[in-house]
C-alpha cells in the first residue's frame, strides 16, 4: 500500500514541480525583457501584440531546452541590449555599472569617517 | 578633510554627474529599430496565405538584385494608408508579403478590394515569423539584396519621402 502510495507521488507530485519550475522560469526570463513598444514594462506586466507574440516564442523555446543565454542572445541580435531590462556589462555600459558602485563606496567612506570622528570628540 | 577640498569635490561630483545625466537624456532612444540593418535576413519559410502546399524560404541567395519584405494585415489601418504604394512598387521590385495574425477571407477580400502588390503572400499566424526577422509590429518593410542582406527597414506605413528612398536605393 505504501509503495503504490509512493508510486502516485512520485507520478504525480515530480511532473508537477517540473512544470511550476518551467513556469516560473519562463515568468523570470519576462520579467527580465523589456516590452519595446511599451511605456517602461516588462514583457511579464504586458499584454500588446508584441508581448503576447514574444511570449509565445519565448515559451517554444523553452519547450525547446534553450538556455536562457541562447534565448538572451536571440533576442538581442534581432532588438538589440535595449531589450534586456538590466544592461549586460560591456565597453559602452561601464560607466553605467562604476558610477552607482564608485558612489556607494564613496557614501561608506564618508559614513565610516564621520562616525569615527564622532566617536573620537566624544572621547575627547 | 579640509573644508575647501569637500566643497570642490561636491561641486565637480555634482557637475560631473549632472553633465552624465544631461548628456544621457539628450542621448537618442537606445531602442534602434535598425539593428537588423546590414546583417543577414534571418532564414524563414512562409506558408502561402492561399494555399497551404505552396512554401516559400527566404532569403533567396543571389536570385534577384533586391527584393521587398512587407508586413502586414487587413484590421491594421496604417497598412491600408500604405496600399498604395506598394501597387506602385510592385513594378519595381518582387514584393513578398507577410500577413500578420489575420484571417485568410479578409487577407483575401483585402487583397481584391485595393489589388494585390506581392508576389507571394505568406501567412504568419501566431506572429512568430514577424519576431524572427525582428519586427516590432505592422506594418514594417524591408529591402533585402541578392547576398540575403537586410539593406533598408522601415517601421510604420510607407509614405512618399520612403517610396522615395526605395526607388533610390533599387535603382
Amino acid at each position: 500500500m505504501r509503495n503504490i502510495f509512493l508510486i502516485i507521488l512520485f507520478i504525480f507530485f515530480i511532473p508537477a514541480q517540473l512544470v511550476m519550475a518551467s513556469a516560473e522560469r519562463e515568468i523570470n526570463i519576462y520579467k527580465n525583457i523589456r516590452c519595446l513598444v511599451c511605456q517602461g514594462q516588462s514583457l511579464n506586466d504586458s499584454n500588446s501584440d508584441f508581448a503576447v507574440d514574444l511570449k509565445k516564442v519565448i515559451k517554444k523555446k523553452i519547450i525547446k531546452k534553450q538556455t536562457d543565454q541562447e534565448i538572451y542572445k536571440y533576442l538581442t541580435e534581432r532588438y538589440g541590449d535595449w531589450i534586456l531590462l538590466s544592461p549586460p556589462l560591456k565597453k559602452n555600459t561601464i560607466l553605467l555599472w562604476i558610477i552607482p558602485t564608485l558612489f556607494a563606496i564613496l557614501g561608506a567612506i564618508f559614513l565610516i569617517k564621520r562616525v569615527q570622528l564622532a566617536f573620537l570628540n566624544k572621547d575627547n | 578633510m579640509k573644508k575647501p577640498f569637500k566643497i570642490s569635490l561636491l561641486v565637480s561630483v555634482t557637475v560631473i554627474s549632472f553633465v552624465i545625466f544631461y548628456y544621457s537624456l539628450k542621448a537618442n532612444n537606445k531602442n534602434n529599430p535598425n539593428i537588423m540593418l546590414n546583417k543577414p535576413l534571418p532564414a524563414i519559410e512562409l506558408t502561402s496565405l492561399v494555399n497551404a502546399n505552396l512554401k516559400q524560404e527566404l532569403p533567396l541567395i543571389n536570385r534577384d538584385k533586391y527584393y521587398l519584405i512587407n508586413i502586414w494585415s487587413s484590421w491594421c489601418v496604417p497598412c491600408r494608408e500604405e496600399h498604395p504604394i506598394l501597387m506602385k512598387l510592385k513594378d519595381k521590385i518582387k514584393i513578398y508579403g507577410i500577413n500578420y495574425k489575420d484571417k485568410k477571407t479578409n487577407a483575401t477580400a483585402f487583397l481584391n478590394k485595393l489589388g494585390n502588390p506581392f508576389y507571394f503572400t505568406g501567412s504568419d499566424k501566431d506572429g512568430s515569423i514577424s519576431i524572427e526577422i525582428g519586427a516590432y509590429g505592422i506594418p514594417e518593410t524591408y529591402v533585402v539584396n541578392s547576398q540575403g542582406l537586410i539593406i533598408f527597414k522601415h517601421v510604420g506605413p510607407l509614405n512618399k519621402k520612403i517610396y522615395l528612398r526605395i526607388s533610390k536605393i533599387i535603382k
